[in-house]
């Protein structure tokens, strides 16, 4: 971290600059960094904001992204009879005719795999959860769980398209970038949508399309918060420069541009003015949020030691409720490594271990901040992966394709039920028999806790009115608390 | 109708009328298309598919029929008739028009206009822009003496209707300013400025903008703008986004700039040059526009699923960059706002899908997809041609050997005296009769025995055992087959499939399947047809032949392969149960290497020949194997009958000369010839030597994805609801319905569509090209949704003008240099960009053009500015793309160069779709996933960022300040005077120097008390630092030239 950097917002040089603007009697400043990002009060008309409505039950999303695809087999969509025939072929009257990807399509055989891990029934509610998540287990009663998404894709790049924009191909905005559109920002300094992505994990490739606007104005992009010195792109000032020489030039441009303004008025510099106030505040307000030394040794007995390195899930997850707190609107983590192909259950021990305790202490920390009523919390990957084996099975070992017509996500907080299961997969945990959700009502049901009607979040692009759920999408009733 | 309507509407009805003035008349393409496209046309417009009820209203003949009951949705001058009106009006809300929950409305004044519409008779128009380009349009008069040309003419006559009055003129240096940057993307250097202030003549303007059209730095804009609309990125996109070699294509638009080329040329050559009647690698090179899409490298896809998305993006980029329609909506309906339908949308698709493509790039070879042209030069043309004609006289003095044998000398002997039968250059002879410890023994090659997978059983095979496979796991003879293409082989193998099914790997020398383009070669069982393929990348480059019948299940087949090494497929042989079959050639087009695991790259690179299984292949299901041969030759007939029956050659080779029939006596010939005789071996050594030269010298050359037309059109159907494989009504090529239609004489290809899109009297083409150039130099477009020239796109601001530059720039020869002068050479042009608050009140956004827009510049400009006025732009047009600061700071990290590349002007940056460069993405770049005609300018607290703390900047301020500093020996007003110059393009006056000199007397005080700190912030950059004065002086320096870098009128076009 540069040294010259401090972390507090800096309000003397605030009050100072005020005078300063002041003596010019322009009445600039106190336009917060939210109206230049936020479309609300943003002057493009053609980007008129929806605005709320009725009444939103969630303020905020924190969006656990588990990229990859973890395997409902193998940690809450529990199937006894896959144990039963291990081994023995998937019956042709289970698959009927679904189409799968060209890694399994040309297999001569396609034996069932039981999960090799123990599960059992937690809390009140009874959900049923294995032994590789034992601290999501202790919250099983704040969960409300969907276990029978289903989805059309079946290859990573259009799944998580999919789940993220409503469409398999590229070139729609994502659901953070439909919220800043919506509904504007909630902080004056920082990003109403900010992406984190864990550090260093291998795994299916990621993409800045996975936070991109698309057709949207760019400034309703995610903004990655990186687990470097420089947060955002060139946060911190050049090696060598202070914060006060910097302030010193902020405030000298100022007054040339105030000058300027002084033998005409000019919308353009005026909002020039706002612009280089906010990059200044801004480069105090991040490093504010990010940099997590006032922790108390508590947090990282929640969390994790993980938590202590920058960039890991668990310092993602602690990051993620401190840019809660600061009002950031939605904030999406991504999580890569689950995407079992072979070397299933290795795998996804190690997936579990990095994300379990993390993922149940947000829960945990937001609900004892009187957070979790307002927070929208979502766990879950792109599609599920496939009941029988991919590739080779040995005896204590065994892979899992990609299956997209049943897989399990759970949300927490911001109107979901609490303690419930939606939906319910048949006994080869291949077909949904009951309650299907598909990815746009999922979208749809998610909007309305936010208290938007996905029919009226719309944008005209190229002469055509787009949603977020597309022409689809239904609210599931059922999960709303 | 409801009687009760008629006294609930009465009273509103005349209110309505009233309220209306009569004088001005209605306009169905200006006043009422739009209400109706927007409000109307979703459940009443051209969607067939999507009606709510039987009225639809885009069309009058619609509009006006009978729809039963007496009811009509309009009767021209009859609104009592006409329901339409009763609707829109009804005070039930369920009954009214558009209905709630369409979460659309009309407002009292759309209302009243509709209602008008209807009473004056209900006239629809054609919609404007599919009108055909009027041969004339009248200039209106002036004589205001404000006009310089046509285009103000028009300007003016809207600033009388609107009452406005032109901004004044720009000052001088700023309009030089604007059309540097307009038309070069770069600043006007200090000389050019006092060149251009200095000159009072009266074609001064018009020199500078010769000037300017006439650099390569002009043609560098022009191409830096047509790199969002083809999409243009240097990686594949998708998940994988891995690097590509196309920065060729981009050369060629630069150049293309450079000569002026006709507009109507530029986009012919990049729709069609590959159809030209003997194209050269120079016209076939523009059409890689068309495959510049992204391409998907995950393994695992639906191949037909994004090859048909790839058709879908190249009819998308056509449809927004030429025609200016969204021709994508009616992918999976008929448009609902204009007049296409889905089968004209698949028609006019049918056009791009005419070429030998997958829907899947190579993950484990850098194989280029197909189509691809070698990017050549005249070097290695010259090598190419010289190893072509050495092949040539080769073969034919083989052949002219092979014709006087029969009758040689040589021959006779040999008969004469034959030997017996013996095998010769067998490199692989396995019988699979005993597995010891999972292996075969290989007879050719004792010490690498052929290895098995468990799951396999050795069963009886046709002598003694064989292995019944179980298609998901494989047998392999390490070690052998490692041919290339030049190199003849042949090999053999008993097969007895169980089942005779769609398609069935037996054995191949590759590393998989479609992930690995197929590269190698393979023997399939495609519903039961023996097929053989040498593949370099499949479908486009590869040679296959297959058998015209089947084999039989649960028979035993026995199958003969023979490759000549001439890279032709009529150089495959396939012998079944000893029999010569005549063979279909399915692809005969390999041009490149199948030997890729030379390089050694990847681990699933197999080197083995690998039975009964492939990676992602379908292996071969409970189907059994014996005796596999393998020879490093081509060989003969007789052998191959050999093989079959363990005799043949052996009998005839001991059967008496005199007994010998005509046949049996040309098979020994071939034998001989093929075997034996020195000379015809020397022959072929040579043969293998001359090919392989040629082969080198082509693998050796970068491949460029271009377009290349296949011989017959591929079938096309209507796909329902857009989905790939749900196949409805077949379709040909055939270009939209509402515009002109497809001359009889043209060729129905690209070539044909290229020619019709560029008549001169094409209603969209000249239209949408004037729209986007205007847009280019004055900010907005005309039509102020470029991509959308539909009903529901914005209409023209000034229709008549956009016509008469339309009429001019065909007229001219598509002359873009004309073009470009008429508009910066307008009054129009030359306003400045200050106005006063009421007149900005009067029209915030501009329409009608009484001022100069204040556009920021784009993100390339900014960056570029940087580096030229720091003198640190490396003036080098084209070539590979750059890796400069910003990239070690992308999503996906890269290693940024070092000297030359991280000074180049920014559109030859390497531009990674999933990890672009995130200063210029700042900077509202497009991201170039898809056709882009317009960027956003947005402006967020990120952007500062770059611009005061990013290393480009601070480098390019210090490099500035450091040559100031020097040039004027450390005084300071000095330096602030010509950084500001080279930075805005004037002079500061004394109140502005001053403030920057109290800045530098802060920045001094602070640099000169932390010495350590001012030679930290000095060595940011690569860039050698040179100092002449005191580091805490250059340090001050590089902090005030910084911020007149972040100055308004440096980022801004005033």
């Amino acid at each position: 971290m540069n040294e010259n950097l401090c972390t507090g917002y800096d309000d003397s040089s605030f009050v100072s600059r005020r005078k300063f603007l002041n003596t010019f009697a322009m009445g600039l400043g106190g336009i917060a960094l939210a109206d230049l990002m936020n479309p609300l009060t943003a002057s493009a008309s053609s980007d008129l904001s929806i605005g709320t409505h009725f009444a939103p039950k969630a303020k905020r999303v924190i969006y656990l992204f588990q990229s990859g695809a973890p395997s409902q087999h193998d940690l809450f969509d529990h199937k006894p009879r896959l144990n039963a025939e291990h081994g023995e072929e998937l019956p042709d009257s289970v698959r009927d005719g679904q189409r799968l990807t060209g890694m399994s399509t040309n297999q001569s055989s396609f034996p069932l795999a039981g999960s090799p891990f123990s599960f059992k029934q937690h809390g009140d509610s009874g959900a049923t959860i294995s032994e590789l998540m034992p601290h999501v287990a202790e919250i099983a009663d704040e969960l409300c769980f969907i276990k029978s998404m289903y989805t059309e894709a079946i290859n990573h790049g259009p799944a998580v398209t999919m789940m993220q924009t409503g469409s398999q191909f590229p070139g729609r905005p994502t659901i953070g970038a439909w919220l800043s559109h919506g509904l504007g920002s909630m902080n004056e300094n920082l990003p109403s949508f900010v992406v984190l992505t864990t550090k260093d994990k291998g795994g299916q490739p990621l993409g800045a399309r996975y936070w991109g606007s698309g057709f949207l104005p760019n400034r309703h992009s995610g903004v990655r918060l990186r687990p470097d010195k420089d947060a955002v792109l060139y946060l911190n000032n050049p090696n060598g420069l202070s914060r006060s020489s910097r302030r010193s030039t902020i405030e000298h441009l100022e007054e040339l541009h105030a000058y300027q303004l002084s033998k005409q008025s000019d919308p353009v510099l005026e909002n020039q003015i706002q612009q280089y106030e906010m990059a200044f505040r801004l480069q105090a307000s991040v490093p504010g949020v990010t940099d997590l030394s006032g922790e108390p040794e508590s947090t990282y007995k929640l969390y994790g030691e993980d938590a202590r390195t920058p960039g890991t899930y668990a310092a993602n997850c602690l990051l993620a409720r401190r840019l809660a707190e600061k009002g950031v609107r939605f904030i999406q983590l991504y999580h890569k490594g689950w995407d079992g192909h072979a070397n299933l259950p290795g795998q996804i021990k190690g997936s579990t271990r990095e994300t379990d305790q993390a993922s149940a202490a947000l829960i945990k920390d937001l609900k004892s901040r009187g957070m979790l009523d307002d927070t929208l919390v979502i766990w879950g990957g792109e599609f599920g992966r496939t009941n029988y084996c991919q590739g080779k099975m040995t005896p204590d070992n065994f892979g899992r394709d990609h299956h997209p017509r049943c897989f399990t996500k759970w949300m927490a907080g911001g109107g979901v039920r609490p303690g419930y299961t939606h939906g319910v997969t048949d006994e080869y945990g291949y077909s949904i028999v009951q309650d299907p959700v598909h990815v746009h009502d999922f979208h749809a049901t998610m909007l309305h806790l936010l208290g938007i009607d996905h029919e009226r979040l719309t944008h005209k692009y190229q002469g055509r009115y787009f949603r977020l759920t597309d022409v689809h999408g239904h609210v599931v009733k059922d999960v709303l608390a | 109708m409801k009687p009760e309507r008629l006294t609930l509407i009465a009273s509103s009805l005349v209110a309505a009328l009233s309220a209306i003035g009569a004088e001005e008349a209605i306009s169905f393409n200006e006043d009422i298309r739009p209400i109706l496209s927007d409000r109307c046309f979703k459940c009443h417009g051209p969607d067939s598919e999507n009606q709510k009820s039987d009225l639809r209203l885009d069309t009058r003949e619609h509009a006006t029929a009978d729809l039963g009951d007496g009811f009509f949705g309009i009767v021209p001058g009859n609104l009592e008739e006409s329901d339409v009106h009763w609707r829109i009006w009804d005070d039930v809300e369920e009954d009214r028009m558009p209905p709630a929950d369409s979460n659309l409305s009309l407002s009292d004044e759309e209302k009243k206009l509709l209602d008008r519409w209807m009473e004056e008779g209900a006239e629809y128009d054609t919609h404007w822009s599919f009108k055909p380009l009027p041969g004339r349009i009248d200039v209106p008069d002036s004589n205001t003496g404000w006009t310089r040309n046509e285009i103000d003419r028009f300007v003016e006559a809207k600033f009388v209707e609107n009452e406005l009055e032109p901004a004044p003129e720009s000052p001088k240096e700023k309009w030089l300013r604007r059309v540097s940057f307009d038309l070069t993307g770069l600043p006007p250097s200090i000389e050019e400025i006092e060149d251009f202030l200095s000159d009072g003549s009266s074609d001064a303007y018009k020199r500078v903008v010769d000037r300017l059209l006439n650099s390569s730095a002009y043609a560098e804009r022009m191409t830096s703008e047509w790199l969002d609309v083809a999409r243009y990125s240097d990686s594949f996109g998708y998940q994988r986004d891995d690097a590509r070699f196309v920065w060729p294509w981009r050369d060629w638009v630069i150049g293309a700039f450079e000569q002026n080329m006709p507009y109507d040329a530029f986009v012919s050559l990049q729709l069609a040059g590959d159809l030209l009647p003997n194209a050269t690698q120079e016209e076939i090179l523009p059409t890689a526009f068309n495959r510049l899409h992204a391409h998907k490298k995950e393994g695992g896809i639906v191949l037909e699923e994004y090859r048909v998305e790839y058709v879908a993006d190249r009819t998308q980029t056509f449809s927004s960059a030429f025609l200016g329609l969204t021709m994508d909506c009616a992918r999976c309906h008929d448009h609902k706002y204009d007049p296409l339908p889905t089968k004209d949308y698949y028609e006019l698709s049918s056009f791009f899908a005419n070429i030998d493509e997958s829907g899947l790039i190579s993950f484990f070879t850098d194989a280029v997809p197909t189509p691809a042209m070698p990017y050549s030069n005249p070097e290695t043309d010259a090598i190419l041609a010289s190893a072509e004609e050495k092949i040539e006289e080769i073969g034919s003095r083989l052949r002219s050997l092979e014709a006087g044998l029969a009758d040689s000398e040589a021959f006779h002997n040999w008969l004469s005296d034959r030997p017996d039968m013996l095998w010769s250059d067998l490199v692989a002879d396995v019988s699979f009769d005993e597995l010891v410890d999972g292996t075969f023994e290989n007879a050719a090659l004792k010490d690498t025995p052929a290895k098995m997978l468990e799951a396999n059983k050795v069963v009886p095979g046709v002598s003694g055992n064989g292995v019944q496979l179980t298609g998901d796991d494989h047998m392999y003879v390490p070690e052998v087959g490692h041919f290339a293409r030049e190199d003849p082989f042949s090999f053999a193998i008993w097969i007895r499939p169980d089942a005779i099914i769609e398609r069935e790997n037996i054995l191949s020398r590759s590393g998989g399947a479609d992930d690995s383009a197929s590269m190698g070669y393979e023997l399939l069982l495609l519903d039961g047809k023996v097929t053989f393929s040498l593949t370099h990348f499949w479908p486009g480059n590869s040679m296959r032949v297959q058998t015209m019948d089947p084999v039989k299940a649960r028979e035993w087949t026995h199958i003969v392969v023979t490759y000549d090494g001439s890279s032709d497929a009529n150089g495959a042989q396939i012998f079944l149960d000893g029999v010569k079959q005549d063979l279909e050639i399915v692809r005969n087009g390999l041009t490149r290497e199948i030997d890729n695991y030379r390089s050694g790259k990847k681990d699933i690179w197999r080197k083995h020949i690998v039975i009964g299984q492939r990676y992602r292949d379908r292996g071969f299901k409970n189907g059994q194997v014996d005796e596999f041969r393998m020879f490093s030759r081509e060989i003969s007939d007789a052998e191959a009958i050999q093989l079959f029956d363990g005799r043949y050659l052996a009998d005839l080779l001991r059967k008496d000369k005199i007994e010998l029939s005509a046949v049996e006596r040309s098979q020994l010939l071939e034998y001989y010839l093929s075997k034996v005789n020195p000379e015809a071996n020397v022959l072929r050594t040579d043969l293998r030597a001359a090919r392989g030269k040629w082969n080198d010298t082509m693998d050796a050359l970068p491949e460029i994805t271009v377009m290349r037309e296949l011989p017959e059109p591929r079938p096309a159907y209507v796909l329902q609801r857009g989905v790939y494989d749900s196949h409805g009504e077949e379709v040909f090529a055939d270009t939209p319905g509402v515009l002109p239609p497809f001359p009889d004489a043209l060729p129905r290809n690209r070539l044909g569509l290229a020619k019709w899109l560029t008549d001169p009297d094409h209603p969209l083409t000249a239209r949408v090209a004037v729209n986007r150039y205007w847009q280019l130099v004055f900010g907005e477009g005309l039509v102020r949704t470029p991509e959308d020239f539909g009903s529901q796109g914005s209409p023209p601001t000034h229709p008549q003008l956009l016509d008469w530059l339309a009429r001019d720039f065909v007229d001219s020869g598509w002359d873009l240099h004309c073009l470009l002068k008429r508009m910066v050479l307008s009054a129009t042009y030359r306003q400045s960009t200050q106005t006063d608050p009421s007149k900005r009140q009067r029209d915030p956004e501009n329409r009608w053009l009484a001022r100069s827009a204040p556009d920021r510049l784009a993100a390339e400009m900014i960056r570029d500015n940087a580096l030229a006025v720091s003198g640190l732009l490396v003036d080098k047009v084209g070539g590979e793309p750059v890796k400069p600061y910003d990239l070690a700071d992308s999503f996906k990290p890269m290693e940024p160069d070092e000297g030359d590349g991280l000074y180049r002007r920014s559109l030859y940056t390497f531009w990674k779709r999933n990890a672009p460069a995130p200063a210029m993405v700042a900077f509202d770049a497009s991201t170039r996933d898809v056709c882009s005609l317009k960027r956003e300018t947005t402006a967020s607290p990120l952007q500062p960022l770059v611009t005061l703390n990013g290393p480009q900047f601070v480098e390019a301020s210090r490099v500035l300040s450091g040559k100031l500093l020097d040039k004027h020996e450390g005084e300071i007003e000095a330096v602030i005077e010509e950084a500001f110059l080279l930075l805005t393009s004037r002079h500061p006056d004394s109140r502005e120097t001053q403030i920057l000199k109290n800045l530098y007397g802060d920045q001094l005080d602070e640099f000169s008390s932390k010495p350590d700190d001012a030679e930290k912030y000095l060595a940011t950059g690569n860039a050698p630092l040179v100092v002449s004065r005191s580091l805490g002086e250059h340090a001050a320096a590089t902090v005030v030239v910084n911020a007149v870098m972040n100055l308004n009128e440096s980022l801004i076009q005033r």
